[in-house]
């Protein structure tokens, strides 16, 4: 990666609630230009991380700056250069749709021309229509243009697509691209593997509170060192079996009494791993193998998947 | 400014739009006049239905009754029968029976005897108070038949002269204490509704995300509800007049100015319900727990003279007495507006306060 300039920095963020540490002292860089995903399960600390960056919570400790202001002491600054959408935004339902294009327009200086938003973001044909008879695609494309009125160059986003359908999703991240082409900062949390592979350019990894993990889509994986992944469960008792010293196993991993092998030789694993189980007279349940993903990474690094389902 | 201009727009549309609100904010305070003008309305309160039982049939006795017709407030029913007169009196289709016995001619057109005519008048015990009221008509035209039979002629004699030299009709009494109703319920509970509902739905959070401020939200909040609840105000005022013949006689200006002032002090108690309620579902009975004791205790109903004793102290502070009093001075007596100063200053007292607690306890989420 070319040296890139640095949009945001953040710099230690602490956030406490009682004795419950949501964030525990964040510290990582946004390039200009690019799309970077804030990946982890519910709980990870991704939304308050973001809702510190936008003003939202008064982070405890740290700060970070963006776009050269400090978000504890130049928070006006930053809400100008910065657009937002969260986390399941309700707006004025008996607002039409442009009309509340320009009630948000008229709380910044600097605003774009609002028919050529519209169009951008497809709802030209809905500009007439009250918010509340929007689809939920179309309601979460509003809430982008909203975020987009006063043309900011950093945009957060908050889970823009839970709760759509893959249509909507598609859409949706053509819409994000399009962003990133005109040259946008973009941030987003998600919990969708696919998502923060086809759109970011880099993924921190969040868990309970903390950065475990910060690169590209595609080095996240390959430090894996594995291409592949076999997934079984035991029937009945764990047996005490030496998982690791299978043929060909670089590392191992567990959720809750399911196991996934990483391995780069597929077939050796595959047949090392039944034939040991035949010899301890052991009962393979649910075996299935896939190429290693995200998903991976994230159990490798934690034990959890990253979306209990 | 242009957000200012922009947020009361909105919100004028946002209310326009939501037609079962507009509706039955304005069709409760209209309800309720009709309801209660046309029952207790026009009459001048009371009004007592006597039956009487005619057994003598004479001059004598036709003159009693005409006596008793004289009383603006007495509907006389001419009975024949005593015990159905007794009967409808406990069903309570009459307040009072009386009964002219036979020989009341006879005995008071002869000379005067030692002992008086007795006529029986029966009442229901049941009805005390208008029972009394009744009896004490009766009682005065039996007084006046008396007095005439002697040629008495009285020493002293009271003038009554009502202090406000007006025709006050309940109706006149009760109008603007509606008004004032409507500007408590309209702003105090319509704020801290909406406010606590859009808190809760994250409409306010996705505002804070931007460099709106929230004096700029307050102002507006306050201009565009304030502009329709000023309609809303007159067009209660307008049903009235046409309904009712209620008129104006103050200025209508100090009738504005106190509505200007009653709309912004519950409005800015309304902001501090909103500020203090947890939810919108919690909002709701906040805001009633502070608006029906002024329903009852604030003189929308009843005159404040009327309540206990006890109760004075607090229905004295109340903001609603003071508007309904207020209102009430300006339309039915035409008071000015420096007559009025000690009302003005309670209002303007809540309404600085109420803003100052408000914009402590304004929460965006």
């Amino acid at each position: 990666m070319e040296a890139a300039t640095e949009i945001i920095q953040v710099q230690g963020l602490v956030k406490r609630y009682g004795d419950f540490t949501a964030v525990k002292g964040s510290r990582f860089q946004v390039h200009k230009g690019e799309i970077f995903g804030l990946l982890g399960p519910n709980g990870a600390g991704k939304t308050t991380t973001l809702e510190m960056l936008v003003g939202l919570r008064k982070p405890d400790e740290g700060t970070a700056a963006i776009d050269g202001y400090d978000i504890t002491r130049e928070m006006e600054k930053v809400k100008e250069v910065i657009g937002v959408q969260l986390q399941s935004t309700t707006l004025f339902e008996l607002l039409k749709v442009e009309e509340i294009l320009h009630l948000y327009a008229s709380f910044y200086k600097r605003n774009i021309p609002i028919p050529q938003l519209i169009d951008d973001m497809l709802l030209t044909e809905k500009k007439n229509s009250r918010i509340k008879g929007l689809s939920g695609g179309q309601k979460q494309r509003l809430a982008i243009a909203l975020a987009l009125v006063h043309d900011p160059s950093v945009i957060f986003l908050d889970e823009p697509t839970t709760g759509l359908d893959p249509q909507a999703r598609r859409t949706l991240w053509d819409i994000i691209l399009k962003l990133k082409e005109r040259g946008k900062t973009i941030v987003l949390t998600t919990h969708y593997m696919d998502e923060a592979h086809v759109l970011c350019d880099r993924i921190a990894i969040m868990d309970q509170g903390e950065l475990i993990a910060l690169d590209t889509p595609g080095e996240l994986v390959k430090n894996l060192q594995s291409d592949s992944a076999v997934e079984f469960r035991f029937e009945g008792e764990n047996p005490d079996m030496q998982l690791p010293e299978i043929e060909g196993v670089k590392q191992v991993g567990n959720q809750k009494d399911v196991h996934i092998l990483y391995t780069d030789n597929l077939q050796t694993t595959l047949t090392d791993l039944i034939q040991k189980a035949s010899e301890k007279q052991l009962k393979l349940a649910d075996l299935q193998t896939r190429t290693a993903t995200l998903e991976d990474v994230f159990i490798h690094m934690t034990g959890r998947r990253l979306r209990e389902e | 400014m242009r957000a200012y201009w922009q947020l009361t727009l909105s919100q004028i549309r946002i209310f326009l739009r939501n037609r079962q609100v507009l509706f039955w904010t304005l069709a409760f305070p209209i309800f309720l006049m009709v309801m209660l003008g046309s029952f207790l309305g026009n009459g001048n309160g009371i009004s007592i239905t006597i039956g009487v039982v005619d057994q003598d049939q004479s001059e004598q006795a036709k003159s009693f009754a005409d006596e008793l017709k004289k009383n603006e407030a007495i509907s006389l029913e001419k009975m024949s029968e005593e015990k159905e007169a007794l009967r409808q009196l406990k069903k309570g289709d009459l307040q009072l029976v009386v009964v002219i016995p036979q020989g009341y001619g006879t005995q008071i057109s002869a000379a005067p005897a030692e002992k008086p005519f007795q006529m029986p008048v029966y009442y229901n015990e049941t009805n005390f108070a208008v029972s009394q009221v009744g009896l004490q008509l009766v009682t005065n035209a039996v007084d006046s038949i008396s007095k005439e039979k002697v040629n008495y002629k009285p020493v002293v004699v009271t003038d009554a002269k009502g202090v406000e030299a007006l025709n006050l009709r309940y109706i006149d009494f009760l109008v603007p204490g509606i008004v004032a109703m409507m500007i408590m319920s309209n702003n105090m509970n319509g704020v801290a509704g909406q406010i606590a509902s859009w808190r809760e739905r994250g409409i306010l959070r996705r505002m804070q995300g931007t460099t709106l401020k929230a004096s700029t939200f307050i102002a507006a909040q306050i201009t565009a509800r304030f502009l329709l609840n000023g309609l809303q105000a007159l067009i209660v005022l307008g049903v009235a007049w046409a309904v009712f013949g209620i008129e104006v006689r103050g200025s209508w200006l100090t009738l504005i100015t106190f509505v200007a002032l009653g709309t912004l002090a519950f409005m800015a108690i309304g902001f501090i319900i909103a500020g203090i309620a947890k939810t919108p579902e919690s909002a709701g009975p906040i805001a009633g727990f502070l608006s029906f004791p002024m329903l009852f205790l604030g003189g929308v109903f009843f005159p404040i003279k009327n309540m206990p004793e006890f109760l004075q102290p607090i229905v004295q502070i109340l903001p609603i007495a003071h508007l309904s009093h207020a209102l009430r001075e300006t339309m039915n007596v035409g008071a000015s507006f420096a007559s009025l100063g000690m009302e003005a200053m309670i209002l303007g007292g809540w309404l600085i306060g109420a803003f100052i607690a408000a914009s402590y306890t304004f929460k965006w989420e």
